[in-house]
């Protein structure tokens, strides 16, 4: 400021007019300079930011497969096998590391990577202490943990209360047994969990470690009581898990919020009717009020479970919706499991439809969401199910699609049969409502076959829809596809398939007359072909066959027709059925083109065994066109009898 | 004969034969490279690989390295230990892949991963080549204490590897 005001008095005042009004001006724009908070980067958020640019790409297998032409699966079965060996190949390692892990003991990293030292063994003779208890408990390794335990209470030593707790915790929530390890994810994957959405078996271990901790607990506390009451209704020891409710009760025991959700999910398993279910959840929801508990997104989930195979649709049906405005007054958010239960209730297969699909996907769309409930992940299969089933909407079914791909609820997907059925039901949807071409070009040549592949009946559904539409040149493609999955051996595909290269002959062009014949002699080839261990083969039916030599005479190809014409010929009892006439009325074309008699007499012969009436008319013409000589007329009529006597 | 060789043959005639004498090296040297080339075979159908082709002289002219890790430059840790490791996974994965590289092991480390890679027959199933490479990949990394990538190629038969015949 010194130097600025030296020089404006060197150089005279007008300078300082400007300087003076510059400082004014300064003076007057009030810029605060707003530093933004820091935003605390972690070590992986470029990448991740990066990575969100990135979507699936449709054109490559998944990313777990290995790349390489040669080791990317194309079929169902194939991309299920892989994962599965690879991942077995990971066990086959585990189990040598187990068997000599005195070989292991190496460490090469400082400080120490837990995962790669060779995991602890617990025996009966173990050295063990109450660390060793926590460690186990906090790793959740149930069954190392009930070892130890055992050993530790054989020794008398004393384990704190907590740490029971803990440990009587943990066995409650896993049933006594380990789970299936993280590690292995391909297995969790492809686990087909069990179907049955209601009653599930009682799986509860009775007496077991659980068991034994709580009854030799003294004094049971109120944290006991909940943990031995939710594992039970978990598990579905529902006469124990009520009479400790009761008991609990008595005395007076304060229990949390978790076990009334874990009883109200089981009300169905209690009572047997409507009202009875009803009341009981009621009385149940009573009983927290007055124990000043306050509800949690688990007892939405639990209320919403229950009606939604509680019975009496209509009064269920209230209740949801009552259940639903109750919560939201409560400030609890309904997850994706809470959306899944109210669609199961309202779209009954045999019931009025309803078009709650419509609001629950205005509410949730354009929105991430995060798995907040285990049942979370049934939601987009189902909501998949009733946009085909129930409402047959293809708009719908677009904005469920878009909500999946949103963000990161793609994991929301759950395992691989339901990524499948999903896909199956948006596959079948889309095949019946659009349009042909932009059925392939949209949705089936972008899914298939990395993303999904169509099982028998989709396939069977999207070769209808080409047959109708008469789209003969995606056939090609399809047969390849169906080679691929292995499907090529299922009758009513292969059926189709011909029906469709028969029926449109007016469509197809010299090329596509080429490769019909190559396909068709492809069916043929595969057919009598028997390979080693292979146990589909299709038996081609008359009819069949038939419509295989249409498709070969139509291309000019004699020495295949004939083949097919000699099968057919020579196998008359094992197959079945008998070909169209039309077909062989072709054949004897052919053969007068290509002026075999011989072949054409055959044909006829076949057609009288058949008891066609036109084998007649096939014969004069036969003779017509070749004018056959003496040698050629005896045989012929022989077959026909004298029918010449006219021409 | 000169003095000094007949000094050398008296000294070697008249000595008792369990003396040991140093001697200079009187003719020419015959220490000619032989590592890493074949000899020509008289039929001329002996399989060479391009890597195998090219002598050592031709490493970083027509060939790379085979293992490219940072422990010889300066600062570089675990030189020896590191040389090791690799001896150790190119003898456990051509021992587990029975048979099936056709192309030599390639081993690459980036901080903290391995990747291994190299060129596969198919003789064997799809099938059986993932259980390989899960069993590999995690055993080396069990053994190695670091995440293992395995990147292979697969090839249609050994001939589709053969540079030249010689």
């Amino acid at each position: 400021m010194m130097n600025i005001s030296k020089t404006l008095l060197r150089r005279g005042l007008p300078q300082a007019n400007i300087t003076s009004n510059i400082l004014l001006s300064t003076a007057t724009i009030d810029d605060k300079i707003e530093i933004p908070k820091r935003i605390p980067r972690g070590p992986t958020d470029i990448l991740r930011a990066l990575e969100s640019t990135v979507g699936r790409d449709p054109t490559a297998a998944h990313y777990k497969y290995h790349d390489d032409p040669y080791l990317i699966p194309l079929s169902s079965s194939g991309k299920r096998i892989f994962a599965m060996a690879q991942e077995a190949g990971r066990k086959a390692a585990h189990w040598v590391r187990q068997e000599h892990a005195d070989l292991f003991q190496h460490r090469e990293a400082d400080p120490v990577i837990e995962a790669f030292v060779p995991p602890m063994v617990y025996t009966e003779e173990s050295e063990v202490a109450v660390a060793d208890l926590e460690k186990l408990i906090e790793m959740r390794q149930v069954v190392d943990s009930a070892v130890v335990y055992r050993v530790l209470k054989e020794k008398n030593v004393e384990v704190a209360q907590e740490l029971e707790q803990g440990l009587l915790e943990l066995l409650c929530y896993q049933n006594c047994e380990d789970g299936v390890s993280e590690e292995f994810v391909e297995e969790r994957w492809f686990r087909q969990a069990s179907k049955g959405k209601e009653f599930v078996k009682k799986t509860w271990k009775d007496g077991d470690l659980a068991e034994q901790i709580f009854t030799k607990m003294t004094p049971k506390t109120p944290e006991s009581y909940c943990a031995i009451i939710q594992g039970m209704s978990k598990y579905r020891q529902m006469d124990r898990a009520v009479q400790l409710f009761e008991e609990a009760q008595k005395s007076n025991i304060p229990l949390n919020t978790n076990t009334y959700n874990s009883l109200i999910q089981s009300v169905n398993m209690i009572k047997e009717n409507f009202d009875m279910r009803w009341s009981l959840l009621a009385d149940f929801l009573t009983q927290m009020k007055n124990s000043n508990l306050k509800p949690n997104l688990g007892t939405l989930n639990a209320i919403l479970y229950a009606l939604s195979f509680m019975g009496n649709p209509k009064r269920a049906k209230e209740y949801v919706l009552q259940t639903l405005a109750e919560f939201k007054n409560l400030g609890i958010e309904p997850s994706l499991g809470s959306w899944y239960y109210v669609i199961l209730t309202f779209c009954k297969e045999r019931g009025p439809v309803s078009t709650i699909l419509h609001d629950i996907i205005n509410h949730l769309e354009d929105k991430e969401h995060q798995i907040r409930d285990l049942k979370d992940t049934h939601f987009f299969v189902t909501a998949m199910e009733m946009a085909r089933h129930h409402l047959n909407d293809v708009a719908l079914a677009r904005r469920i699609d878009k909500l999946l791909n949103y963000g990161d609820n793609y994991n929301l997907i759950g395992d691989s049969y339901k990524e499948s059925v999903y896909f199956r039901h948006y596959f079948a949807l889309l095949c019946d409502n659009l349009p042909l071409e932009e059925f392939m070009n949209d949705v089936y040549f972008k899914l298939v076959p990395h993303i999904y592949v169509p099982e028998v009946g989709i396939m069977a559904e999207v070769l209808n829809q080409v047959d109708v539409n008469g789209a003969v040149e995606y056939i090609p493609k399809l047969w390849s596809d169906l080679i691929v999955f292995d499907q090529s051996h299922r009758e009513n595909l292969v059926d189709c398939i011909l029906n469709t290269m028969v029926n449109n002959e007016q469509l197809v062009t010299p090329e596509l007359t080429e490769s019909f014949a190559k396909i068709a002699w492809d069916i043929y080839s595969r057919s009598i072909n028997e390979e080693e261990g292979r146990v589909h083969r299709l038996n081609l039916t008359g009819d069949l066959l038939g419509k295989i030599l249409i498709l070969l005479v139509r291309q000019k190809d004699f020495e295949k027709a004939c083949k097919v014409m000699d099968r057919l010929d020579k196998n008359q009892q094992t197959i079945a059925g008998v070909p169209k006439i039309e077909a062989l009325a072709l054949f004897v074309d052919l053969c007068i083109e290509e002026k075999v008699p011989s072949r054409g007499i055959d044909c006829i012969q076949y057609c009288t065994d058949c008891g066609f009436p036109e084998a007649n008319s096939l014969a004069v013409r036969l003779h017509k066109e070749l004018n056959l000589d003496e040698v050629f007329l005896e045989r012929l009529t022989k077959v026909v009898g004298d029918v010449f006597s006219t021409s | 004969m000169s003095l000094v060789q007949i000094r050398n043959i008296s000294l070697l005639s008249l000595k008792p034969q369990f003396s040991i004498s140093r001697l200079l090296h009187t003719s020419s040297a015959c220490q000619k490279s032989q590592s890493g080339r074949y000899r020509i075979t008289a039929k001329r159908d002996f399989p060479l690989t391009y890597e195998m082709a090219n002598p050592p002289h031709q490493i970083a002219h027509r060939k790379t390295w085979n293992s490219w890790n940072t422990s010889n430059l300066e600062g570089g840790l675990r030189s020896s230990e590191t040389a090791i490791e690799d001896m150790f996974i190119r003898k456990f994965v051509t021992g587990t892949w029975h048979a099936l590289f056709v192309s030599e092991i390639i081993i690459k480390r980036q901080h903290n991963i391995i990747r291994v890679a190299g060129i596969i027959r198919r003789s064997i199933g799809a099938r059986k080549i993932y259980f390989l490479i899960g069993y590999t990949e995690e055993l080396l990394s069990f053994w190695l204490q670091c995440p293992v990538k395995l990147e292979l190629q697969t090839v249609a038969d050994r001939s589709d590897v053969i540079f030249k015949y010689i």
